[in-house]
């Protein structure tokens, strides 16, 4: 071997201000449509268990094709802690169910549909499930050596989240970004990158004055339904740029020069193939009809109002597998477009300021439960 | 420290980076392969590594990043040079050992068809026998309770409170005490009572608690008619059909739930398989009531097929493709109504309401249209 002989970098004179580093997203677009095409495959066959899986595998690919600064990040989670999470969580669900079942019947003794509040306390436990999910992606984020970690507490947040959400409620959605910058900022306050702390700096009011018009339109998006794509890509993508611009760590920064139309695109992609595949199971199902009436002579009427039941189970097989197809196609459909595209669209405009600040930072932080995941995934949650 | 540089060779442009996993510092480092990889940084120890410790961890394609089980746990060795890349390859016997291979996933799926099968056997056999077993012991207290929650709930749906008529309230209850008799049912709880809405429908909530709804009153032609049809409801109440159901929905929901978990699009499959399953079981459950209300009426010297012409003018003839009587939850009413007509008997017995109490029950809600 050769003697490399490299001057290492803390060594030399502090460097003037450098200009800011991009992201780079190098993952390659057919191999993770094949890897998501056998995943859904797989999740078929498999009742659903494969989704651990197959999660896993999407955000490993997504990581570590991720590269900042030069240096691509990993994602350090494994699809046996999420089975494990959400079994935990089941464990503590069942339970919780079956509480909330006897006292709805309580409540609704005393008057009907009382119990209907109860529901609240599913939405706070899920926002409880939103931020210790997030805890637990972050805990398996490794950057140069080094872990993302989170401190805070989930019910602390869920209290947050529960009472913003009765102010959005009572404005009509109009204190939507204040409630987002809050929330944000605890989040990326209790965020750490090794000994550096998150913080965020995008406010309500910045957001307000960027999308506040979508709130006055919206009406007109229910109305005129070809429009709702528009105003939701519009919408999401004025929300991922401010997101972005907001964000610090220690003394990084970003910044994002996400267009305002950016997921137009996407969107309507997404809608396309989805109108593209119902139309195709539309003819599967009409032109599979019309080959069992060839083949076995009964006249259509028959074949779907008939008495017999011989007769309609090729038809109800028939429907079964072109369903399972459909969900499978649309399944990829989503992953490739929603997850892949997106990530690489947003990340494309991704500028990272002062990013020598993160060029000796100590190790710290503890790995967090999957529990969150479980719970978010047993609650049916999303949330980032 | 400029002159380093030159003696660097034209293949390590592409460096090789070190982080030792306790700080973010990206350390050039060399290699050398010793007994043990050994990790030299321009000035300190070389760090080392067993080949037999050594995995590999993700990365993006043309960069072979390296972990060591015996080292920090994120510990990362970063190769860029594709020579050097896999002349380490070549040494590391078990760098891919910790991978999922062709055979996890294999054993992935496995599993998941097992507790699949688990779970659907649970659905079809497990939970029905628990239903049948637990219904008769859950306390009457609790079913109380659950029967008063649903009864407040069915009232606010159906115009709010049952007809007060003294009259017909009267000839009621004494309907449903000669059937209470005669089906021996022994809840001296039990409440029962007209509601003013035009749906023509009849329903037991669990408690002992049966509601006739005025719609089914209104088309009702004779005492025997609706006598048979509460017969039938108090079979429900005789074989806890209702906690049956709540402990077997209940379970049923929440196991095929678990068993789909997010796939999407999954709710339809769920409401399609619970559908079918639970259809089924509470066909059954409606001819046995419909057996129970045969004995009573026979009991009472009644003839039973009365109930089920009335059921028959409400519904109409119900056959159509098998797909609907498979998912269909009660027996269809015509072959209800004919088997009926094969129980059908003259009557023996008294009259079950006499016409002047007859005409009263039928103005129990007032005279006025809904």
């Amino acid at each position: 071997m050769n003697d490399m002989q490299w001057t290492p970098i803390g060594s030399e004179p502090i460097p003037p201000p450098l200009p800011p580093t991009r992201v780079d997203f190098s993952g390659n677009r057919s191999e993770f449509r094949k890897m998501v095409t056998k995943g859904a495959m797989l999740e078929l066959v498999t009742f659903g268990f494969y989704r651990f899986w197959l999660v896993t595998d999407i955000r490993r690919h997504l990581w570590a094709n991720t590269a900042i600064d030069g240096d691509a990040a990993e994602y350090t989670g494994r699809a046996k802690e999420l089975l494990v999470g959400f079994l935990f969580a089941l464990a503590i669900l069942v339970p919780i169910y079956l509480a909330y079942f006897l006292v709805g019947i309580e409540f609704e003794r005393w008057q009907g549909f009382a119990s209907t509040p109860l529901f609240l306390g599913f939405y706070a436990f899920g926002q409880f499930a939103i931020f210790r999910a997030r805890r637990y992606r972050l805990t398996r984020t490794v950057w140069r050596g080094v872990r993302f970690w989170m401190d805070g507490s989930g019910w602390a947040y869920s209290f947050r989240a529960m009472a913003w959400g009765l102010l959005v409620l009572l404005t009509l959605g109009l204190a939507l970004p204040w409630r987002e910058a809050a929330l944000e900022r605890y989040k990326m306050q209790h965020s750490h990158y090794g000994d550096l702390r998150g913080d965020f700096e995008g406010d309500g009011w910045t957001f307000f004055k960027r999308a506040w018009w979508l709130w006055l339109l919206s009406p007109i998006a229910l109305l005129i339904f070809p429009l709702a794509p528009f105003f939701y890509a519009e919408f999401k993508a004025r929300e991922w740029r401010w997101w972005l611009d907001g964000i610090r760590i220690g003394g990084v920064s970003l910044s994002s020069n996400l267009p305002h139309d950016a997921f137009y695109g996407l969107y309507w992609k997404v809608i396309g193939w989805w109108m593209l595949l119902s139309m195709a199971f539309s003819v599967y199902m009409g032109g599979g009809a019309l080959l069992l009436v060839q083949l076995s002579g009964v006249p259509a009427d028959q074949v779907f109002g008939g008495d017999n039941a011989a007769k309609s189970i090729p038809m109800v097989v028939m429907m079964v597998v072109g369903y399972f197809a459909l969900a499978l196609a649309i399944n990829i459909v989503m992953r490739v477009y929603l997850q892949r595209d997106l990530w690489a669209k947003v990340l494309e405009t991704v500028e990272v300021h002062n990013i020598a600040a993160a060029a000796d930072v100590r190790g710290s932080g503890e790995l967090a439960s999957a529990l969150g995941e479980g719970f978010a995934d047993g609650l049916d949650v999303a949330g980032f | 420290m400029s002159d380093v540089f030159a003696e660097v060779p034209a293949q390590s442009t592409k460096p090789t980076i070190f982080f030792d996993g306790t700080s973010s510092r990206r350390r050039q480092v060399t290699l050398t392969f010793g007994d043990a990889l050994e990790i030299t940084e321009a000035s300190g120890a070389p760090v080392r590594w067993a080949y037999a410790d050594i995995r590999r961890a993700d990365s993006p394609s043309g960069i072979l990043r390296l972990a060591c089980t015996t080292a920090a746990p994120l510990a990362r060795l970063e190769i860029r040079d594709a020579v050097l890349a896999a002349d380490v390859t070549a040494r590391c016997m078990r760098l891919d050992e910790h991978r999922t291979s062709r055979r996890g996933v294999a054993k992935i799926v496995g599993w998941s068809v097992a507790a699949t099968v688990s779970i659907v056997c649970v659905v079809l056999f497990g939970v029905p026998l628990a239903a049948d077993r637990l219904a008769p012991l859950v306390p009457k207290p609790i079913e109380r309770r659950i029967g008063d929650a649903s009864e407040v709930q069915v009232k606010a749906i159906f115009g709010g409170k049952a007809c007060e008529d003294s009259a017909g309230k009267a000839a009621f209850t004494k309907l449903v005490n000669r059937l209470r008799d005669a089906a021996g049912l022994d809840d001296d709880s039990m409440t029962a009572g007209v509601l003013p809405t035009a749906v023509p429908n009849a329903f037991a909530l669990p408690g002992g608690k049966v509601y006739v709804l005025r719609g089914l009153l209104d088309k009702a032609q004779n005492p025997d008619e609706l006598a048979g049809i509460l017969a039938h409801e108090l079979g429900h109440l005789k074989h806890y059909d209702n906690m049956r159901g709540l402990i077997y929905n209940g379970g049923t929901s929440f196991l095929i739930g678990l068993l789909f978990g997010d796939v999407t699009g999954s709710s339809a499959v769920i409401f399609a398989s619970r559908s079918v399953v639970e259809a089924s079981y509470s066909r059954e459950a409606e001819t046995a009531a419909d057996t129970f209300a045969i004995e009573v009426m026979h009991k009472l010297g009644r003839s039973p097929k009365p109930a089920f012409e009335l059921m028959y003018r409400i519904t109409g003839k119900e056959g159509g493709s098998k797909l609907t009587t498979i998912l269909a939850s009660h027996p269809l009413t015509e072959d209800r109504l004919a088997r009926m007509t094969k129980e059908d008997r003259p009557a023996s017995g008294p009259p079950l309401l006499t016409d002047k109490e007859w005409q009263s029950l039928k103005l129990i809600c007032g005279s006025g249209k809904i």
